[in-house]
């Protein structure tokens, strides 16, 4: 567990790791907006096209990305078997493609599904990649913190709340190994996690849970006071050490993912026209 | 200079550092019917990652049985890596650890037994107590083993008393007691599993002077009470000189040397070598001889210093008055 | 060198809150001085009142109800209930503290933005951050690591992290609250060298807790707290003189010292400052010499 980073961050020297955080924010919602515009066949595959052109653009190897969505490849055929079997269509001379016992699959059934399943892969890359996997967590707090300063004027603690997750992201490496300690230290006095009912191993976690919550609450009051003492008072008056810059590059990507959305619409508006193949 | 018991020891080697290549390697500390033998032990951490490291190697050594001895060694030495290796928390991906001749791993299915019959107190364990009282927590290890609640109330009893824990504390919180009260609390519910071996990480880490000297008398007592073999981990050179019988010294990975007190700290140039702070005596002693005085050498306690000295100067008396005379 | 001490502390006593508000005394009655640029250490048992000391200097105690006395830092009352944020905040920059427990100290997740941490809060402005925090740690020889987690560090870099925290402040004062406590023999070294190096060269007032005879040894002076009450106050060998005193109030002496002052004992003439190995050998040498 000593080698645990939270999140996915990926090093590696691309052009997406360099990108202002706040910009791949602003790209990685974009990107999920234009996912849901998607309507075609040919958006659809602009999008698909788009998520690997990502892949290859952030120089992180193909099977890394693609474990994350190994985890996700239950929601995936879940999702996919649904709009195979429930989507029904309705429309003039369209006859079932199979058509067994209560079994109806159409065609757009398949198509349907197929849209869905790009629409989560895109979805999956494309904030992965923008965000957990070139950003480090720690940029993104920052990001965060700073598109949402605006709130701080209706009083939402943006400060406080960047500050928190800075704690957290701190401190989750320590805890972890603390109770990896504390595990094998009750191990060492006979306890045992791994056997019995679930009953029994939900009773076998208190050992653990208590000291570790007693630990968090320490740690938790002496870094209060450390902070203290290193003249904290909130975010009034707090200048900052690193501060984010918007280069050529990060102007270069919104205007991209802007110019891409504005092709999905495109291609959307004309699909209708022209009737072109399976809309959503 | 008291040197007992030194004809009946067997003659403790330091081969074994310099082949370490060789696959068998020299029982280091080596005795007939140890109660703890590791033979040839590798560890590794991240095996067969761009981070592999080497944490044991190559390491042979005997634990004499009934004996409290200390293991000693810088941060990263390897040593709490080894202690690790004893109750079978971890297991060495090469090698063999044996608990009075029987491989502890022999049926892995058993290897919580063990963990009984080897108990272990970790660095700092204070902050494994969770139950509502005292009793309750010394309880938890021997309750674990299955015993019946009068033999559970004799063990905490006998365990509290052996770590200094007293009878008045038994009802209270374990969190409302102080610092020092809490680790000893900690010792007994070990002590409690009357384990054969003993094995303590840093047992007076962070105490003051006092409750450094409490909690090691303790742990004699106890080993001197009831036989227990015990093993104690510590960085403190002066605290070793002081309570253990045997010391074992770690450096990179490896077992430096190992043997009883008066042995090691007759090479106190080479443990200062490898950047170990010998205790102020031995320190001071060894300046003195360098300036000419006839100092023994290996001498680590400041009463054997003051002995010695106090022999060198009534010496050096008589000489003037002889000379005088003449 | 100043005639008004940079700390001075008259008749102070402080007492926890403990059940039904009843007091529970920590600090008895304590008067002391401290001059800018003085290497003192504080001795005592766990609960001697050490740390609450500590951290009354710096206002970080939760309750004053039961305090009383005076502590004056660079003339600036610190208990006056008139204090306001700015004179707190000036105080905490003035005196920096250093705790035992180096994770406990840390906020951020790279190393150089823990060192900015303190300067950031001052409102320093981020052209000077980059300057101080890059001195900073120079200082403390951890610039190698500047981008570093802490997490992966080891015990007593993350310690000399901390301090690195609290010197880009530009504090006149540091308290090391047993900041040595947890490390091995090794981050001790390291840490004690930083601290010594810190009064030396940057002429830094260091307060430093411990329980460590050794560290009391290399000071320029010891204070020895028992109970919450002063009980012996001057410089190491001064102090060391008191064997049945420190024994009295559970301290050890370095054993060094114990040697020489047996020898003492036996009418032997072993003269001189004798706080280290090196200081006793040559005291003894030479009265073996001299026989």
């Amino acid at each position: 567990m000593k080698g645990f980073a939270f999140g996915q961050y990926y090093p590696a020297r691309s052009v997406l790791h360099r990108m202002d955080p706040r910009a791949k924010v602003i790209c990685a919602v974009a990107y999920i907006v234009a996912s849901f515009l998607c309507k075609n066949t040919f958006s659809f595959l602009l999008l698909l096209v788009s998520a690997f052109a990502l892949i290859l653009i952030s120089r992180i190897p193909m099977k890394v990305v693609l474990r994350s969505i190994k985890a996700l490849i239950f929601i995936m055929a879940f999702t996919a078997v649904l709009n195979i079997f429930w989507i029904v269509d309705t429309s003039e001379g369209a006859a079932p493609l199979v058509d067994f016992w209560v079994i109806k699959i159409y065609a757009k059934g398949l198509y349907h599904a197929a849209f869905i399943l790009v629409r989560i892969l895109a979805m999956v890359i494309g904030t992965g990649l923008f965000l957990t996997y070139t950003t480090t967590p720690i940029a993104l707090t920052d990001a965060l913190e700073s598109l949402l300063r605006p709130l701080a004027k209706i009083k939402v603690p943006v400060h406080a709340f960047a500050m928190m997750m800075t704690i957290a992201l701190r401190f989750i490496p320590t805890i972890m190994e603390e109770t990896e300690k504390i595990m094998s230290a009750q191990k060492a006095r006979g306890a045992d996690f791994t056997t019995g009912s679930l009953a029994k191993r939900a009773k076998a976690l208190i050992p653990i849970i208590v000291p570790l919550f007693a630990s968090a609450f320490r740690r938790a009051d002496e870094l209060a006071t450390a902070m203290e003492c290193r003249c904290y008072h909130g975010g009034e008056g707090r200048t900052k050490l690193r501060v984010l810059k918007y280069h050529g590059r990060d102007a270069f990507a919104l205007i991209f993912v802007a110019l891409f959305i504005g092709g999905i619409v495109a291609i959307n508006i004309f699909g209708r026209k022209y009737g072109w193949l399976y809309t959503m | 200079m008291k040197k007992k018991d030194k004809i009946s020891r067997p003659n403790p080697q330091a081969v074994g550092t310099e082949t370490g290549t060789a696959p068998s390697v020299p029982i280091m500390n080596q005795t007939e019917n140890p109660k703890i033998r590791l033979e040839n032990i590798n560890y590794y951490y991240g095996k067969g990652t761009p981070f592999e490291v080497k944490a044991l190697d190559s390491v042979s050594l005997d634990i004499h049985a009934g004996k409290l001895t200390g293991i000693i060694g810088h941060t990263g030495s390897g040593k709490s890596t080894l202690v690790q290796l004893l109750n079978g928390l971890s297991r060495a991906g090469e090698g063999r650890v044996l608990l009075d001749g029987t491989d502890i791993w022999a049926k892995p299915k058993d290897i919580g037994r063990i963990r009984y019959r080897v108990g272990l107190v970790m660095q700092y364990p204070e902050y494994q107590l969770f139950e509502e009282t005292v009793f309750a927590d010394i309880a938890f290890g021997p309750r674990n083993m299955g015993l019946s609640e009068e033999e559970i109330r004799e063990r905490v009893v006998e365990a509290a008393a052996f770590a200094g824990v007293p009878a008045d504390l038994m009802d209270k919180s374990p969190f409302d007691l102080s610092g020092g009260q809490k680790r000893r609390v900690a010792i007994a519910g070990i002590m409690a599993m009357r384990p054969e071996v003993l094995v303590l990480d840093e047992p007076a880490a962070g105490l003051d002077p006092q409750g450094r000297h409490t909690i090691f008398q303790g742990i004699r007592h106890y080993n001197r009470n009831t036989g227990c073999t015990v093993l104690i981990v510590s960085h403190s050179m002066e605290d070793m000189a002081q309570y253990c019988d045997d010391v074992v010294v770690m450096a990179h990975a490896k077992v430096l040397m190992a043997g009883d007190r008066d042995y090691i700290f007759s090479r106190a140039d080479e443990l200062e070598a490898v950047g170990l702070d010998i205790p102020q005596v031995t320190k001071l002693c060894q300046l003195l001889r360098r300036g000419g005085m006839p100092m023994p050498a290996g001498l680590y306690t400041v009463e054997a210093a003051e002995e010695a000295l106090e022999a060198i100067f009534s010496q050096a008396k008589g000489q003037r008055k002889g000379g005088k005379q003449a | 060198m100043e005639n008004t001490p940079f700390i001075h502390v008259q008749n102070l006593s402080y007492s926890y809150v403990g059940e039904d508000d009843k007091p529970i005394p920590v600090l008895k009655n304590l008067s002391l001085d401290i001059r800018e640029g003085e290497y003192v250490v504080i001795l005592g048992h766990n609960g001697s009142g050490k740390s609450t000391f500590a951290k009354l200097l710096n206002l970080v105690v939760d309750d004053y109800t039961f305090a009383e006395g005076t502590i004056t830092v660079d003339g600036v009352e610190v208990m006056s209930p008139d204090l306001t944020d700015e004179e707190v905040l000036n105080l905490r920059k003035n005196v920096g503290m250093v705790f035992q427990n180096p994770d406990n100290q840390l906020v951020a997740t790279v190393v150089e933005e823990d060192v900015a941490f303190g300067p950031e809060n001052l409102g320093i402005p981020q052209s000077e951050l980059r300057a101080r925090v890059d001195e900073a740690l120079a200082t403390v020889g951890m610039t190698d690591y500047a981008h570093h987690e802490p997490h992966r560090l080891s015990g007593g870099q993350k310690q000399r992290v901390a301090i690195a925290g609290i010197i880009a402040m530009k504090p006149r004062c540091m308290i090391f609250d047993e900041s040595t406590a947890m490390l091995d023999p090794v981050g001790r070294r390291e840490v004690l060298e930083t601290i010594e190096k810190l009064n030396r060269e940057e002429g830094i007032t260091v307060i430093s807790i411990t329980h460590y005879m050794d560290e009391a040894a290399r000071a320029d002076r010891v204070i020895v707290l028992s109970d919450g009450q002063l009980v012996l106050d001057g410089t190491p060998g001064e102090v060391f003189t008191h064997s049945d005193t420190l024994r009295a109030v559970g301290l050890d002496l370095p054993q060094c010292t114990a040697v020489s002052q047996h020898l003492i004992t036996k009418n032997l003439p072993v003269h001189g400052e004798i706080n280290t190995p090196e200081q006793c050998a040559e005291a003894i040498l030479n009265a073996w010499k001299r026989m």
